[in-house]
């Protein structure tokens, strides 16, 4: 259905120009008719996967803005986190929603790229060495487009299921800005799928979802980025810890 | 589904049944042998910049998938020729609906596919009021569609250019699927994209040669009038030499109507790269994507190819029709 709210532009495709192999792993990709239909599919499936297999359980999920931009902000010790997070959002936030990946586990070859792009919407995160440029092309995008983030501010899984403190990354995102943050705590994923496991058990797994959080009056520098990374990361340890 | 129908749509041992089809395969193949020798001697003669060179290698590269994108359905069957045409409207399709925003639009985008779908379906099924239905239904869907979002503000850019994408990549190019049900539409079709695509190159060897005067220097600033009059007087001639032998003995196997058929494809297929110059011009872009090396977008490839379709497809059908004698409604018509 679009844009319903915005006004209608004659504006090119942002990752216009690109190499197919070059826009899967740019921040600038915009989905078509095909990509949308693929990341619905591929959240049906996993929503319907995490119901079977893992008992998913969802509070608070009222919680969550009608529409983007909003940065989903959770703890991080498996790779079903990022899924499970996904298939808790409904089908009208999934349109707009990018879970945000390392990109040297998930964009490193040509078909995890592929994969990560049209199934997951997956926009990748250099962690080696990733520009000022990067993030503020983040930040654009999450303004300019309405979108949705899922992101994890530990900057890795955690080896050991217990919280890592959260990195400036979010902060320069939404400092100074009116998008909210919803903190998520997720329990359950690190037993299913430990970092060390390469196929996951069927233990429960649930998701609690916080008030929303707002930094517009944060200013968007070093301290500000710190004080928005410690009030992240105290209301997902509460959330998570429940 | 009967011998004859299944023999046109999967018989690939008819390929080679006419000689044109066979002159214009072989004319194609000599060509792919003979430019690698070309462009060595060009480049060394020329003392050519490497970036130069490699861009013309990256072409040839590009135009043997091409080439064989082309050739190999049309070869293999009506089905497969159907099919290809489908594919080549879904991507140009793509290509435009991404270079003018139209893609944000999922519900007119949905209808655009549908109509694609309809078409296709139309044209193997032989089913020439199904064909002639699909644009006006798929138009009144369009702009059904665009009412969807209850918001009347862009409501004119979203359903213009949601219809105009139909009529281009739907539509006019659906032209070329549909005439696969003739019998004979190996040689109309390879006749048809050869001289469009001859049409293309005799325009840039003629501007180079004696073009002065600028064409349309707002819309593509390279195009002269030399370049155009020279590809007409040399592709039309040799449209109407492959056109005699494809439609000999027919209502337009006279020299008036062979060599204006000529001028018809030769023009138009000018008018079609113009249309995409337009169309990139107004949008600020230089290529409609860069999906083919040396080449920018399947877009960029095919833009002559886009307006001649229906302009042959409805001067045949004036004189000649086609698919004489073909059983209609193959499938829809089961039973019946």
């Amino acid at each position: 259905m679009g844009n319903v709210m915005e006004p209608w532009k004659l504006e090119p495709a942002r990752d216009t120009g690109l190499t197919p192999g070059e826009r899967f792993r740019s921040v600038r990709r915009e989905s078509g008719l095909l990509e949308g239909l693929a990341h619905q599919a591929c959240f049906l499936l996993l929503r319907t996967y995490f119901a079977i297999a893992h008992r998913l359980t969802i509070e608070g999920r009222d919680k969550l803005p009608a529409h983007g931009p909003f940065v989903v902000a959770a703890n991080h010790c498996s790779h079903l986190d990022a899924l499970a997070l996904g298939a808790a959002l409904t089908p009208r936030h999934r349109e707009r929603a990018f879970p945000i990946a390392a990109g040297d586990v998930f964009f490193q070859s040509g078909v995890t790229s592929t994969f990560s792009a049209i199934m997951l919407n997956a926009l990748p995160m250099w962690r080696k060495n990733c520009g000022p440029h990067a993030l503020a092309d983040l930040r654009r995008k999450l303004q300019e487009e309405k979108a949705i983030f899922i992101i994890f501010p530990e900057g890795g899984r955690s080896r050991t299921g217990s919280m890592m403190p959260f990195k400036h990354g979010l902060g320069m995102l939404v400092a100074e800005t009116n998008v909210p943050v919803v903190p998520c705590g997720l329990a359950g994923t690190f037993e299913a799928l430990p970092p060390h496991r390469k196929l996951p058990r069927p233990v429960a797994i649930k998701l609690i979802i916080g008030d929303t959080l707002e930094f517009a009056s944060t200013a968007n520098d070093r301290t500000g980025w710190s004080q928005i990374a410690q009030g992240v990361e105290s209301a997902v340890r509460n959330l998570a810890t429940q | 589904m009967n011998q004859i129908t299944r023999e046109r749509l999967f018989g690939f041992r008819h390929a080679f049944d006419d000689r044109v089809t066979m002159v214009l395969t072989l004319a194609a193949l000599i060509l792919f042998l003979l430019a690698p020798l070309l462009i060595f001697i060009a480049t060394r003669a020329t003392n050519s910049p490497p970036d130069k060179r490699k861009e013309l290698w990256d072409r040839y590269r590009s135009w043997i998938w091409v080439a064989a994108f082309i050739l190999i359905p049309i070869l293999a069957g009506a089905f497969w020729t159907i099919l290809a045409v489908a594919t080549l409207s879904f991507l140009c399709y793509r290509e435009y609906a991404r270079i003018t925003g139209l893609f944000r639009e999922r519900t007119i985008s949905l209808i655009v596919v549908i109509g694609i779908l309809f078409i296709t379906f139309a044209a193997l099924d032989n089913w020439y009021r199904l064909f002639v239905a699909s644009f006006p239904l798929t138009v009144a869907l369009i702009a059904t569609g665009g009412l969807i979002p209850d918001q009347p503000k862009g409501y004119i850019q979203r359903v213009g250019l949601g219809v105009l994408g139909f009529a281009l990549f739907g539509s006019a190019l659906g032209n070329l699927g549909y005439m696969a049900n003739d019998w004979n539409y190996r040689p109309i079709l390879l006749l048809i994209i050869f001289a469009v695509e001859l049409n293309d190159i005799f325009a840039y060897i003629c501007g180079h040669l004696f073009g002065h005067r600028k064409f349309v220097p707002n819309t593509s600033p390279n195009k002269t009038v030399g370049g155009a009059l020279g590809a007409i007087a040399l592709t039309a001639p040799l449209f109407a030499l492959g056109a005699h032998f494809v439609w000999f003995d027919t209502a337009l196997d006279t020299p008036v109507r062979l060599l204006g058929f000529g001028v018809i494809v030769s023009i138009v297929g000018q008018f079609g790269d113009l249309m995409l110059s337009s169309i990139k011009r107004d949008l600020g872009l230089k290529d409609t994507a860069k999906l083919i090396p040396g080449h920018g977008g399947i877009l960029d490839r095919f833009d002559s190819l886009i307006l001649v379709a229906p302009a042959v497809f409805h001067y045949v059908n004036y004189f000649v029709g086609f698919a004489a004698g073909q059983p209609q409604q193959i499938f829809s018509g089961w039973g019946t």
